[in-house]
């Protein structure tokens, strides 16, 4: 192929700039959109991924089944602290703590709320304390031997959830019992988290009666690398203990990796639908250039009988045209990507200062913004094989007469 | 305006046959896309409103506020009780009070123990027929229980087919539930609300057993003289509450709704999924705008000089302008016209295919008329839009520059 074909073609796009740039339009906004789709799937399990890695993937974590709506919704299979003696004392595990939920009516200010409250134990919380995931902004973790307080998340501090914002030293009525906000913890993105109102498990006892019952247990392995293997031993030891089999089991394990195996199987699932109704505008943006590049032949008939007068063989002209769409389509997707750059970012600046969510992220990797050039190159070439093909296929007495 | 202009103009399509097609086809695809999307989305959110609850105005749901997420009750911060039941009886207008429980149970099945969502049904055979046809409930096998039935239940679809229990249930089986001895005597037809078809009914006192359940309700339904006067008892059961519970308005710790408030927040959801969906697949539309707009732009450089000898012989700028316009307004038109026809075989398709795949009658395409002639009008206008500049450069130009080419 000679070098000089794709300055011709540069030159013959650009001296009809309006029909190039409409043109190439069509390929800008597609190739925008799927893009913009990719970024924002990739970068949401990517923050996801990333919460779980603050709070340690050396983590897995245990649930009672049967719980009609998550913890604290009266599970039938229950969980106790006998359990938890039993998971100690498996090899492997270094340290675990547990959590029991429940459904309160919360008062701060003049703003009644019912949300979930969470009981720890806090002469055992060193396994939520100590990880990545829940820094203090405010105050202090809640110790042993604290009584009456709680630690809440972010989102009542910014004043997001209750009218009036609440900071350490403020007193909130729960369930018509007063308790006085030892921490705020801080910004953590997700409104599971942001929305917690932690509580000593003894407090939580109290206050709703609920005995030893545990909701849910989260073990510390020794490390990141065995905790498969603990998990596996924790779950065959409690099998033998709660007298279940693998087909009667009424608990469940989820490690972090299954966790966001299940999620990113749930986004992925998501995006490709939603990608493929995006395709249909690039199907349409590559119709439009095939006939830019038909009408493009059909103009440059005569030009075409000069080349082969002069001698320009069929494959000369072929890859004339061809690059001269494949160009098209690398252009649009160029501007495609950046446009497409550009959107998600502001999406994610939108959801982070309107919806107070970190979630949402723009991954902007290297290989997506190939793979969309090469796809875009890609479709631009495909579009113009036709025209180009019909244009290499003319004879040259007949494009010379063509008027 | 002139009719033999529409014949000029068709003539002109019609010159251009394949690249007029070509254009055409982006059109045809964007209307195809966004129709067939948004009658399958639709039919969907019918398929959900007939069945989510057999809705009629003259029922009335009652629960305590939730904290979370999940079946009605299950995240409330207190229970309602017999109590409650007792207020509504007395308020005015209420002809019937249903109360229900919906929890967890577990079963036991070819040594296999399964967690399966477990409602309620009441006990007087009035409630219970109230309770069937308002959630349409029927039997594929077996029977329907009736008032005094003990130890007995109700599958949902799903929980009787092989995936569940690796072996396929069928009336006169016996299921371990919570540890108690239970009879199937009827495999329920599935149904919209796929929750249901994952669900098992049994009678309420022996829900209440099994789960050592004392006074507690999870959701009250309630039955109005009629639809007219809903909102009013709805007001008077509110009423009532407060006063029972020494609640100032504005702080209550229950509600009371109608099942179309009710059905109105799932609506919601489905409506903005829908409208993501549709907005993604109108992108291809506004390509194919696009794709008309470059078109009409080509067919004005290439009929200068027709546009030249058209004005030397006396045609104003507005002719011209008309010309073009119609034009792009008539390719659009036919565009929008096939992709309607196209969309709606598209998404009937669909639904029939996975009709057939997952073995049900519950997808359908819904065509509504109006969704038809708007995206009709929607192209037209559409095409219209995307013929104006390049009509206008046309109608602009100078008869002497447009002769010389």
């Amino acid at each position: 192929m000679n070098p000089e074909y794709i300055s011709l073609a540069l030159h013959t796009l650009w001296k009809r700039k309006l029909r190039t740039s409409l043109t190439m339009l069509g390929i800008v906004i597609a190739i925008a959109t799927l893009f913009v789709l990719v970024s924002i799937s990739l970068g949401l399990q990517g923050a996801v991924a990333e919460q779980f890695r603050e709070l340690g993937t050396d983590k897995f974590f245990i649930f009672p089944k049967g719980q009609p709506a998550g913890p604290g919704s009266s599970s039938v299979a229950l969980m106790k602290l006998s359990d938890v003696a039993v998971i100690d004392k498996v090899p492997g595990v270094k340290d675990l703590s547990y959590a029991v939920a429940g459904n309160a009516k919360v008062e701060f200010g003049d703003s009644i709320r019912y949300t979930q409250v969470v009981g720890i134990p806090t002469e055992r919380g060193d396994v939520f304390t100590e990880s990545g995931a829940y820094e203090i902004d405010e105050g202090r973790h809640l110790k042993k031997d604290d009584r009456d307080v709680i630690a809440l998340g972010y989102d009542f501090k910014r004043g997001s959830f209750f009218t009036k914002a609440a900071h350490a030293g403020d007193t909130i009525v729960i369930n018509e019992r007063e308790f006085r906000v030892k921490a705020v913890m801080g910004f953590r993105g997700n409104p599971g988290d942001d929305r917690l109102i932690l509580m000593p498990l003894e407090d939580f006892r109290e206050l709703f009666n609920s005995s030893d019952r545990i909701d849910q247990v989260i073990v510390q392995a020794e490390s990141t690398a065995v905790v498969k293997e603990v998990a596996e031993r924790v779950e065959k030891k409690l099998r033998s203990t709660r007298h279940v089999t693998e087909k009667t089991q009424d608990f469940t394990l989820l490690t972090p990796e299954e966790l966001l195996d299940s999620f990113g199987t749930i986004v992925n699932i998501l995006t490709g639908f939603l990608i493929g109704v995006a395709g249909i505008s690039l199907l349409v943006g590559a119709i439009g250039i095939t006939t830019t590049m038909y009408t493009s032949v059909l103009e440059r008939t005569r030009d075409i009988g000069v080349m082969k007068a002069v001698g320009a063989r069929n494959a000369d002209v072929l890859s004339l045209f061809i690059i001269e769409s494949g160009l098209l389509g690398l252009l649009g997707g160029l501007l495609g990507v950046v446009l497409g750059i550009t959107m998600s970012k502001l999406i994610e600046h939108i959801a982070a200062t309107q919806l107070g969510t970190t979630l949402l992220q723009a991954a902007v990797p290297p290989w997506l913004i190939i793979s969309c050039l090469f796809f875009a190159c890609f479709i631009g070439t495909l579009s113009g094989i036709w025209p180009a093909w019909r244009a290499s296929k003319l004879k040259a007495v007949d494009a010379l007469r063509y008027e | 305006m002139r009719m033999d202009y529409f014949y000029l103009v068709l003539k002109n399509i019609r010159r251009r046959g394949l690249r007029s097609w070509l254009t055409l086809l982006g059109i045809i695809i964007g209307i195809t896309a966004v129709i067939s999307l948004l009658s399958l989305g639709q039919g969907l959110q019918e398929a959900i409103t007939s069945q989510f609850s057999g809705i009629a105005a003259d029922r009335l749901i009652v629960t305590n506020t939730e904290a979370g997420f999940g079946p009605p009750g299950s995240t409330a911060v207190r229970k309602l009780a017999s109590h409650d039941q007792q207020l509504l009886e007395r308020v005015p207008g209420v002809v019937l009070t249903i109360p229900r429980l919906i929890r967890v149970t577990s079963i036991e099945y070819n040594r296999q123990k399964q967690f399966i969502f477990t409602g309620s049904l009441p006990k007087e055979q009035e409630a219970i027929d109230f309770i069937y046809t308002t959630f349409q409930l029927k039997v594929t096998e077996g029977k329907l229980l009736k008032a005094g039935d003990r130890g007995v239940v109700l599958l949902g679809s799903e929980v009787a087919k092989e995936t569940l229990f690796d072996k396929e249930i069928h009336t006169g089986t016996h299921l371990k539930i919570q540890g108690n001895d239970f009879e199937v005597v009827g495999i329920l037809a599935p149904l919209g609300n796929v929750q249901f078809n994952h669900a098992i009914f049994m009678p309420e006192d022996d829900l209440k057993t099994i789960l050592d359940i004392k006074d507690e309700i999870d959701v009250l339904i309630v039955k109005t003289t009629s639809i007219a006067r809903s909102e009013e008892i709805a007001a008077d059961i509110a009423r009532k509450f407060r006063k029972d519970r020494h609640e100032k308005e504005g702080e209550e710790d229950f509600s009371v709704q109608t099942p179309a408030a009710l059905l109105s927040s799932v609506n919601t959801i489905l409506n903005v999924i829908n409208i993501v969906v549709a907005g993604i697949a109108s992108i291809a539309l506004l390509i194919g705008a696009i794709g008309v707009s470059n078109t009409m732009f080509t067919a004005v450089i290439e009929r200068r000089r027709d546009i030249g000898v058209m004005k030397a012989v006396g045609a104003r700028n507005a002719d011209v302008l008309s010309l073009f316009i119609i034009e792009s307004g008539l390719l659009s038109l036919l565009g929008g016209l096939l992709g309607v026809l196209l969309g709606m075989a598209l998404a009937y398709s669909i639904a029939s295919a996975a009709n057939l795949a997952l073995g049900t009658t519950l997808l359908r395409a819904s065509f509504s008329i109006s969704l038809m002639f708007a995206a009709v009008i929607f192209a037209f206008l559409l095409g219209i839009i995307a013929g104006t500049v390049p009509a206008w450069q046309a109608s602009r130009l100078h008869p002497i520059e447009a002769l010389r080419g």
